[in-house]
């Protein structure tokens, strides 16, 4: 597991390195803006006059200038789509990619079990999301004792919390899916378009009530984003990572019976629908 | 399970969807020698070393690996066995070297380096190369490699030669007999007779799922055959070339050439091309699937 554990941070070293200085040029960016903006004259009344629907959909930029409604609007919002496509094309590819490549078969063939090599690379992934975010998080919280953003060292860490079991559970779904699904590419498009479908739908359902009742059934729901500064919500943050813990122990059941390809993408079976079509 | 006895299976099947790949393989491979897999392209060469590696699972038979079942303990049958693939893909950005330590570790590390690199000096195989930069054969070195740097009880090889030169895989050839030598058990697919010829002990050939003749190299010789292809130096009648036991007469262009296929020993083809004016001689092995055609043509045996 160790072996494969180096292996997977080795690949995704060039990754893990782009992400957290992109991430960390923007939380010293965008900390920089805080005082001025935090400042700004009749600044209430201004976001005020934004029409009501855009005000629902961007829930915390009411609070803009306060640090949960600031790290909220410019941060937390919507790192869950940005972060969400690294999760979601790094845990979609966690296996199949080297499966489809015909890398797998060489590497399964080695004394490794499917058990081992799964955890070592799941357990890569979340290092690499961890790694990532505290970086972020550094970013923020270094800088912000020359700012009026005034938060504890905590207060900076609990909304990275649930950012990280929602990224967790975006990739630990696009693994399940391409384990039931064709192919690596096709998990991560059918779990991206759900990620961006569910933060739109809780946009929306901040202005709508019927799609309330709906939301309330997606992930985004239970994520808290820049409202855990002032707390963490603990059931829902334990909710998303055991719904993540879920998906990640069905994706190995299946990695485990699986019949390993020697490369190329898995076929949709259409063939025993064309059958079934000629019969009838 | 006789300890005397590396590889065995019995009735073992395996399909693709409605394609049944395999259709009751049994096989005894003897531990220490080199065992020959042959068989047409699609015949279950793969699938079969595939399924002894617990890499595909098969839907029915057993298997036995070094007295050990693979779907029960995979990991002990692979510890102690080095594969190499039919298709060999390794991460295009890793070098060489990069590359074999990563299996290395796979294996804890059990691999003596300075043997590796004895390995890959035997081969001609720079080590510091990126694997991106590689043809084909020389891919396909790394993967010999790979495959016995551990010294590994049993080698599953599925087409082992497959991009090499005539000198490189006389280089194979010889690191085969090197491990065979050891005590290692080799077990290798190919679809080349003479290759098989060449370093196996016993063979074994598989056709549609189903093994269609097991025996020692020199008794394939009785089934193999030869495309003739001769040039006259003045037009001739080929046909008496025809009266020559086992030789058939495929074509001819004006009696100045003429196509023959040859069936067995072709002393008799020899002694009969004494009397014409023969200006060139080709003889050619043909695939391995005309071989086949002949074979069940001629009604020796029929594939069960």
């Amino acid at each position: 597991m160790l072996a494969e554990l180096k292996h997977t941070l080795g690949r995704m070293r060039g990754q893990m390195i782009g992400w957290s200085v992109g991430l960390a040029l923007y939380g010293l960016v965008m900390i920089s803006f805080y005082d001025s903006i935090a400042g700004m004259e009749n600044f209430q009344q201004f976001i005020e006059a934004y029409p009501e629907q855009m005000q629902a959909f961007f829930k915390s930029m009411t609070e803009l200038n306060t640090p949960k409604g600031y790290l909220g609007t410019y941060y937390f919002s919507y790192m869950t789509l940005i972060i969400g496509i690294l999760a979601i094309s790094a845990g979609a590819g966690l296996l199949v990619s080297d499966e489809e490549k015909g890398i797998l078969d060489l590497v399964l063939a080695h004394p490794v079990s499917r058990t081992a090599l799964f955890c070592g690379r799941l357990l890569g992934l979340v290092v690499a999301l961890v790694v990532i975010l505290t970086v972020s998080w550094l970013s923020w919280l270094i800088p912000s004792g020359s700012t009026g953003l005034k938060l504890t060292w905590i207060e900076f860490l609990r909304p990275f919390l649930p950012l990280f079991a929602v990224l967790l559970l975006f990739g630990t779904l696009a693994l399940l899916l391409s384990m039931l699904l064709p192919s690596g590419r096709i998990a991560g498009m059918i779990s991206g378009a759900l990620l961006v479908a569910d933060f739109l739908l809780l946009g929306l359902a901040n202005s709508n009530q019927d799609l309330k009742s709906i939301v309330k059934f997606t992930p985004l729901y239970y994520y808290q984003g820049g409202d855990a500064v002032t707390g963490l919500n603990w059931g829902w943050l334990g909710g998303l990572l055991a719904v993540s813990v879920l998906f990640a122990l069905l994706a190995w059941l299946l990695f485990r019976r699986r019949d390993i390809r020697v490369g190329g993408e898995r076929s949709w079976r259409l063939p025993s629908l064309r059958a079934a079509l000629r019969r009838s | 399970m006789s300890d005397q006895v590396a590889i065995k299976t019995r009735g073992l099947a395996k399909a693709y969807g409605h394609v049944q790949a395999l259709r009751g393989v049994d096989l005894e491979v003897k531990r220490a020698e080199i065992f020959g897999f042959l068989g047409p392209n699609g015949a279950g060469k793969t699938t079969t070393i595939r399924c002894l590696l617990d890499l595909i699972r098969p839907q029915g038979g057993t298997i036995r690996v070094l007295g050990l079942d693979p779907q029960v303990d995979p990991v002990a049958v692979r510890a102690r066995t080095g594969y190499l693939p039919g298709e060999l893909s390794l991460e295009a950005n890793s070098k060489v070297e990069a590359a074999l330590r990563y299996l290395n570790d796979l294996r804890g590390n059990k691999a003596d380096w300075a043997y590796v690199r004895q390995l890959a000096y035997d081969l001609e195989l720079d080590l510091t190369m990126p694997i991106k930069n590689l043809s084909k054969g020389n891919k396909q070195k790394v993967g010999v490699v790979q495959a016995l740097m551990s010294r590994p009880e049993l080698l599953l090889l599925d087409e082992p030669t497959s991009g090499l030169d005539p000198l490189m895989q006389q280089a194979v050839y010889r690191l085969l007999k090197e491990a065979k030598a050891a005590g290692a058990t080799i077990f290798f697919s190919s679809h080349i007779i003479s290759e098989v010829g060449a370093i196996a002990d016993r063979v074994a050939i598989i056709r549609a799922g189903v093994i269609v003749e097991e025996a020692e190299p020199a008794r394939l010789a009785d089934i193999t055959m030869r495309r003739v292809r001769i040039r006259f130096k003045q037009p001739v009648d080929p046909g008496p070339l025809a009266d020559v036991r086992g030789v058939l007469l495929l074509s001819h262009i004006n009696g100045l050439s003429a196509t023959l296929q040859a069936e067995g020993e072709i002393d008799g083809l020899i002694k009969a091309l004494a009397g014409f004016p023969v200006s060139d001689l080709e003889v050619d092995h043909p695939s391995l699937e005309e071989v086949f055609l002949a074979y069940y043509e001629a009604g020796q045996k029929e594939v069960k």
